[in-house]
């Protein structure tokens, strides 16, 4: 993949720049931030994070299994008291809960880690250590034939650095 | 997440009158630089750290000695005797349980709440969760007559077709108190992550670099990442909030479900919530005051801070103090003997000592707090917060013991002496618990970097007022104010 990466020490002028790139048509453009920034979302008008999704479906399997974990082990071994029923959901509802949580909260990590592609082995081009210190970076997705275009709108804002990688 | 430059509107500040922006909040810290550097700073050992971490090994060995010598021995050697069977390990077992609330309160609770203090605070406060829960686990399993057989309380299809009772509170117990643990544990790991990462772009060392890298996950501060992050972030705070009050009210099913006079009271879930997330507070108050003081971050956790969770830390000892008030209340207005005589047992009786500390250390001591000078006094919030540990211990010590001590008939009343291997042990789960967190100090930041980076002004090139380039390398003056944005998908 060849693009241009630019470094910026301030959030405006990276807003700037972002709003010029999407404005000249670039398309694929990542931007890194050592902090999330309102801004920054909005000037990429990225969509809604899909994590939500992992979240009800993790929810719900987890409490399903509480319920059915706790009837079924009652109904293997029916303990009878007072001739009551032998599966009590009341108390099993302290068992679905707890499940709904744990198996919610762990497919919420799981759905953050699948969207965001990570764990990831190698860093891959476009990345910088001071994006996680104190700079803001643009990575722009750029041909040859518009590489000279990408960097000289990101010099345009004020870019510390500009530089083309593959 | 925090947003920059629109001035904030007059009828902004008057819906949210109580955010306030960055530069009143540390005013200390300059831009996101400095914060790497002064969080990163904690990590260099120290000759004081090495003494620190080597009296909680010597306590952990003193422990693990006694548990030993218990194993060896049977039950006998830790003090129990009909027909007190449940002693100072199920005491402890809930002052543990009781100490990892206040973390998860403060990263998950007060974040939905957007309580602005907790942002230098909870990394720590997580950790201690992490750990204190781990040293609470302990306990059921020490209290066991054969501890290598814990696992047959989970679950799981085993040759001898036996399974658990799910309507059992110690099976409840089990659930909650490892879901407890998976979900602040993923829940700090996950916090952890773009710290983490900025670890390994600042480490020189290769090796620690390395492993860094491997920890971080290939975390590359993308907006892609920040954007599920923060949705995650803030799913995984809407299930923990309800888990905080979930657990400890288990715990206190593990009490009010038997019908022992003291125990059978259907106010015990508040009741242990409020007292286990006052404990939590004290303890964080002991550990976040020497940390401050020792790391020279006090321009990072502010007085402002200390002095917000102090009055949380007023707000639930209030709320203990009316739940003891209470109880007594119940007990005068039941008509039951029983009752009646077991709540002036609890005052008057053979360990009237226990239930005066505690109501002293949890309900008098923290009144202190009204006075906003004593608030902002570190060295009272410390000794404060030793006085609140204490009290919570014998707050458990009074349920726990007086009751069973003291059941229905008369025949039945015993006496108890915790023995040296309750108190080996004791001390010993104080050096587990204490070595974890030396070594969380030492390995990794005490502070929600990035957390903290959003609520410091960004580097900007057009200020509010007029136009000023900023060169990179300049001190940011935070002439345009970052402020809170209380709503959306902040971090």
């Amino acid at each position: 993949m060849q693009g241009v990466l630019g470094a910026f020490a301030e959030i405006d002028a990276t807003v700037e720049a972002i709003q010029d790139l999407r404005k000249k048509n670039f398309r694929d453009i990542t931007v890194y931030t050592p902090t999330p920034r309102h801004e920054l979302e909005d000037a990429l008008d990225a969509p809604k994070s899909g994590v939500r999704r992992f979240t009800l479906i993790g929810g719900l399997l987890g409490v399903t299994f509480g319920y059915w974990v706790a009837i079924w082990i009652s109904d293997y071994w029916p303990l009878v008291v007072g001739g009551k029923p032998v599966a009590s959901w009341i108390p099993y509802t302290i068992i679905g809960f707890e499940l709904m949580v744990l198996f919610g909260s762990l497919s919420t990590v799981f759905g953050m880690f699948a969207l965001s592609r990570i764990p990831r082995l190698t860093m891959t081009v476009g990345y910088d250590p001071r994006f996680s210190h104190g700079d803001y970076g643009i990575w722009v997705v750029a041909g040859p034939d518009r590489v000279v275009e990408a960097t000289d709108v990101l010099r345009r804002h004020g870019a510390l650095e500009v530089r083309n990688e593959r | 997440m925090a947003t920059m430059a629109p001035p904030r509107r007059n009828d902004e500040r008057e819906r949210y009158p109580n955010i306030p922006t960055a530069d009143n909040r540390l005013p200390g810290v300059r831009d996101y630089e400095q914060v790497d550097r002064d969080v990163i700073a904690t990590l260099s050992p120290t000759l004081g750290w090495f003494a620190a971490l080597a009296v909680a090994i010597f306590c952990l060995l003193i422990g693990a000695s006694a548990w030993t010598y218990q194993i060896h021995e049977g039950l006998g050697a830790a003090g129990y005797h009909p027909p007190v069977m449940w002693g100072v390990y199920i005491v402890t077992f809930v002052f543990w349980v009781g100490i990892g609330h206040a973390g998860t309160l403060i990263s998950a609770i007060l974040y939905l709440f957007r309580a602005g203090f907790r942002t230098t605070i909870y990394r720590a406060a997580e950790a201690m969760t992490v750990f204190a829960v781990m040293t609470a686990g302990l306990f059921p399993i020490l209290h066991l007559g054969r501890p290598w057989k814990f696992f047959w309380l989970i679950p799981y299809p085993n040759w001898r077709l036996i399974w658990p009772n799910p309507k059992s509170p110690l099976v409840w117990d089990v659930f909650a108190i490892l879901t407890y643990l998976t979900v602040s544990a993923t829940f700090f790991y996950v916090g952890l992550i773009p710290d983490i990462a900025v670890l390994r772009d600042q480490e020189r060392n290769p090796i620690r670099k390395r492993i860094f890298a491997v920890l971080a996950l290939g975390w590359r501060n993308s907006d892609r990442e920040w954007r599920h992050f923060t949705r995650a972030y803030l799913f995984l705070a809407a299930f923990a909030t309800p888990l905080v009050l979930s657990v400890h009210s288990v715990v206190s099913f593990d009490f009010a479900m038997a019908l022992t006079p003291g125990w059978h009271a259907t106010i015990f879930p508040p009741y242990f919530v409020a007292g286990a997330i006052f404990s939590g507070i004290g303890m964080v108050f002991t550990i976040i005051i020497p940390l401050r003081k020792f790391f020279k971050l006090e321009h990072m956790v502010t007085i402002n801070d200390l002095d917000a969770a102090a009055k949380l830390c007023l707000f639930t000892s209030m709320v203990v103090g009316l739940a003891y008030i209470t109880e007594f209340q119940v007990a005068w207005l039941s008509g039951n003997a029983v009752e009646q005589e077991y709540f002036w047992n609890r005052v008057f009786g053979q360990w009237w000592w226990a239930a005066w500390i505690m109501l002293i250390c949890n309900m008098v001591l923290p009144l202190s707090l009204f006075s906003q000078k004593l608030r902002r006094n570190t060295s009272w919030l410390f000794i404060l917060s030793i006085f609140i540990n204490i009290g919570m211990w014998f707050e458990r010590f009074v349920i726990v013991i007086p009751s069973l001590s003291h059941e229905f008939e008369p025949w039945q009343w015993g006496s108890y002496a915790p023995t040296w291997v309750d108190y080996a042990i004791l001390l010993g789960s104080f050096g587990w618990f204490f070595m974890w967190f030396l070594l969380f100090i030492r390995q990794l930041p005490v502070m929600a970097i990035s957390e903290v980076k959003e609520i410091i002004a960004p580097k900007m090139r057009h200020a509010a007022v007029g136009h000023h380039h900023l060169t990179h390398g300049d001190v940011a003056e935070p002439r345009v104010t970052g402020t809170i944005r209380p709503a959306g998908g902040t971090h």
